[in-house]
């Protein structure tokens, strides 16, 4: 039976020349788990807020066609009826939460539509969602994960039978993730619900989802079972999406002639471990060796580290009770010309170690020193040539009304001669020259970023901080923010990234440093960090899928790429 | 010793007054204190309470009685618990108002004798102001506003107010991280003279004017998901529903607790009334 029915539907948003979504058609199963993907705009958030009648109702428009949610067709319900059976969770689902404390969060839209058991509804979905015991907790109390749990159970307490989370894990570590989507499990089998995500983690979509709808310019492409949809890798790389890596690896040995067996391609390292059983590990081959080579090109000059932290102790002044301890007697050097990668969990203190470089937080106790100065009486403002940070979330950097003028405005501000020259530059380096008028705030995900980006090293700063640079990013701008990255090199020495993107690290970082509770667990290069199980386990770090998948096949296997993967193994 | 306290004290005086220190300031005003006598009681008492307290001594000029008036409202702060920085701005405020009349008197000539009068005027202040600050303060807003709906206020002010706690902190974040972005990029004028403390605070003033912008943009943005969201929750078709009102108000309940706190206070103002007719 169909829960959901789009029937020809074509829709574009007020004053806007071109439709959005462009006579699409979709029948959903009642109890399915679906995964929708595409390329960023290709119209996946507008199609989902068509399915809870926010189109056409709040959002007005040119609506044609027809959508049936449960046997409702949207057109002559309201917001409200369709509520109670398509809930949503935002991506920025922290705004979606209106009110002060948990409990009151989670029942109340059941209060709006004046359910006399609305107290009890909103406890319901909280134990449902795993948030028990944190129902007089205030909002802000909670992490990024459990924060957003409660708007899932703000939507799960109208009890609807279906639930639609746009980019439900692009901001969480890991061991989040996972809960996020064992509790979406739980709903979808248990308690018979349909999920419906927006998903280009195709690896969480490998282990949960079991259809897949594709979508390119507004058109539905195809709908297939899972693991059929993701084993077509080269057109989910056409519309910029990342495979998951046990299946690129299998296509591109496949390419290469090797032979394996037919039918579809594996997506998951267990379904790996059988279609890749036989091919043998070669640790000779030319591209492990050059791998390894390429780390041992650290500096180890007399030369002052670049910065370093001197048993480092930091706490948070809480709103009651004790203060908050991100660290305690740290103790870190980065050495200049480093490229480091900066891991660990939501909350392990990634951020504040970022902040106490540049200067905007001062340590309690200890030292940080730049090139060999403490800068506990420097002024961040001083700092600014040596050292710069660009944060996790692009629209806190704009200032300005123009991408130009918050360029500009560093260089202005400390009188850099040759500014205009230099912004010029900078603008035709990322790629905003055709932008520079318009305000940061307005742009697309991955040119946000690329303005923040530029804005960050226009001061030609020796180290560069990068927080979250590839959170929320499909393929092509994520590949667009590695190729900035590299052509920085000239400048920039030393840079280090905080992130949850291990693919970035395991091609990007040669020293990974580890934080978990305010303290150093692990520093060393990929092969330490990743090789100790110990170390993932207690942190919830995880390598990629494909170096799990190289160890499986055979444990002296350290694959971090697709590219080294294909390379070593053979038949 | 006494030298390097005196040292630290100053040091964390300057070291504490920062954004940071304002946003837990704030935090610890609006959320730090719902475990507290004040906070438990009806709201609606309160306020009746409130009005008692913040109306009547304006109309009164007996010392006794306003003595009393204060003592009480200085009583329900403490049991609050409210935030230092309240008290401290509440401290200049009643300095600005009817303090610095009395140094100035005393520059013109006049005498001690100018005392009574102005403290007449120090306590109504005071105790007006001390009351309002143990009702806003100590109650938790999201009572208070249940409680001035109860009194006929309409929804959207009662809404306005606890969603205006909700997002306080993220607000506040978000201004903090606005500021920080001027300090990693702006270039203030030195403060080691004189002049270059004034230019220096100019500086200063400026740029938390300039971070308005970005702050009210970024804000916007922001809202637009929590128009979407308030409209999937109901939020528009509860206001002019009447059973949805009932249910919310359905929690506020008079208790013993409540009725003590009227008893005393009624009692302790009583004993003021009946101290200023005697002497």
């Amino acid at each position: 039976m169909n829960i959901i029915e789009v029937q020809n539907l074509t829709y574009s948003y007020p004053a806007a020349k071109e439709p959005v979504l462009k006579n699409l058609s979709l029948e959903i199963e009642k109890g399915d788990f679906l995964a929708i993907v595409g390329n960023n705009g290709c119209g996946k958030s507008t199609l989902c807020k068509t399915l809870n009648g926010l189109i056409p109702h709040f959002i007005t428009g040119d609506f044609e066609g027809k959508v049936t949610v449960d046997g409702l067709d949207t057109r002559e319900n309201d917001v409200g009826t369709l509520a109670c059976r398509a809930g949503y969770v935002y991506q920025d689902f922290e705004n979606q939460i209106v009110r002060p404390t948990v409990l009151d969060d989670a029942s109340y839209a059941c209060m709006n539509y004046a359910m006399e058991d609305y107290r009890e509804r909103g406890q319901e979905a909280l134990s449902l969602c795993g948030l028990e015991g944190r129902e007089d907790d205030y909002i802000w109390q909670l992490s990024g994960g459990q924060t957003h749990l409660l708007a899932l159970a703000g939507a799960v307490s109208l009890r609807p039978e279906i639930l639609i989370l746009d980019e439900p894990i692009a901001q969480l570590d890991p061991s989040h993730a996972d809960r996020i989507y064992e509790v979406l499990r739980k709903l979808n089998e248990e308690y018979g619900k349909t999920i419906i995500v927006i998903e280009h983690h195709t690896e969480y979509i490998a282990d949960y989802c079991r259809h897949v709808v594709l979508m390119k310019d507004g058109q539905v492409r195809w709908k297939l079972p899972a693991r059929e949809a993701l084993s077509r890798v080269d057109e989910l790389r056409d519309c910029n999406i990342f495979p998951p890596q046990v299946t690129a690896a299998a296509r591109s040995l496949q390419g290469k002639g090797v032979r394996l067996p037919d039918g579809p391609l594996p997506t998951t390292v267990e379904e790996g471990r059988k279609y890749f059983d036989g091919l043998v590990w070669d640790g000779a081959c030319p591209a492990c060796a050059q791998a390894k080579g390429d780390e041992q090109g650290g500096s180890q000059s007399a030369s002052p580290s670049a910065v370093e932290f001197r048993d480092v102790s930091m706490a948070f002044r809480s709103v009651k009770g004790e203060d908050r301890v991100v660290f305690d007697g740290l103790n870190l050097k980065v050495e200049r010309g480093e490229k480091i990668a900066l891991i660990g969990s939501n909350g392990a203190g990634k951020s504040t170690l970022m902040k106490l470089m540049v200067g905007l937080l001062k340590p309690q106790a200890g030292e940080v020193l730049l090139d060999g100065e403490s800068i506990r009486r420097k002024k961040t403002e001083s700092l600014s040539r040596k050292i710069s940070l660009v944060f996790q979330n692009p629209e806190e950097m704009f200032i300005k009304d123009s991408i130009e003028a918050d360029i500009a405005f560093a260089m202005q501000a400390r009188g850099v001669e040759n500014w205009k020259e230099r912004t010029e530059q900078l603008l035709e380096q990322f790629r905003l020259t055709e932008l520079r008028d318009r305000d940061g705030r307005l742009l697309s995900g991955g040119q946000m970023r690329r303005a923040s980006l530029a804005i960050g090293i226009a001061l030609n700063p020796g180290i560069l901080l990068l927080d979250e640079p590839t959170a929320n990013l499909d393929m092509a701008t994520r590949r667009e923010i590695m190729e900035a990255l590299e052509a920085m090199k000239e400048v920039t020495e030393t840079v280090m990234i905080a992130t949850h993107d291990m693919q970035l690290v395991c091609e990007w970082a040669k020293r990974i440093v580890v934080l978990y509770q305010g303290r150093v667990v692990a520093d060393g290069d990929r092969d330490e960090i990743f090789g100790r199980e110990e170390v993932a386990r207690l942190v919830g770090i995880r390598p990629p899928e494909i170096f799990t998948m190289g160890r499986a096949l055979d444990e002296r296997a350290y694959c971090y790429t697709v590219d080294e993967f294909t390379a070593a193994f053979r038949r | 010793m006494e030298r390097k306290a005196k040292k630290k004290l100053s040091e964390n005086i300057l070291d504490k007054f920062t954004i940071d220190f304002l946003r837990s300031q704030v935090l610890k005003n609006a959320y730090g204190n719902d475990d507290t006598m004040i906070a438990k009681l009806d709201p609606r008492i309160l306020i009746v309470w409130y009005l008692f307290l913040g109306l009547v001594p304006w109309f009164v000029s007996d010392i006794y009685f306003l003595l009393g008036c204060f003592l009480l409202v200085v009583a329900t702060t403490m049991l609050a618990r409210v935030a230092g920085l309240v008290l401290f701005l509440f401290g200049i405020g009643v300095f600005s108002q009817t303090g610095y009349l009395f140094i100035v008197t005393l520059l013109f000539g006049g005498d001690a004798s100018a005392i009574v009068p102005l403290l007449t005027l120090t306590l109504k202040v005071a105790c007006c102001s001390l009351a309002s600050i143990t009702v806003f303060s100590g109650l938790d807003p999201d009572r208070l506003s249940n409680g001035l709906m109860w009194f006929g206020c309409p929804e959207r002010l009662s809404f306005s107010i606890s969603y205006a706690y909700r997002i306080l902190p993220m607000l506040m974040e978000e201004f903090q991280n606005i500021l920080l972005s001027f300090r990693l990029r702006g270039n203030p004028p030195a403060s080691q003279t004189f002049w270059g403390k004034v230019k220096y605070l100019a500086y200063q003033v400026k740029t938390i004017m300039h971070a308005f912008y970005p702050l009210m943009l970024n804000t916007a943005k922001r809202s637009r998901t929590t128009v979407e969201a308030l409209e999937i929750k109901g939020y528009r078709l509860a206001a002019t529903d009447k059973r949805v009102k009932k249910m919310r108000l359905a929690s506020l309940k008079v208790t013993w607790d409540d009725l003590m706190f009227l008893a005393v206070s009624f009692l302790w103002i009583s004993l003021s009334i009946l101290a200023s007719t005697i002497f």
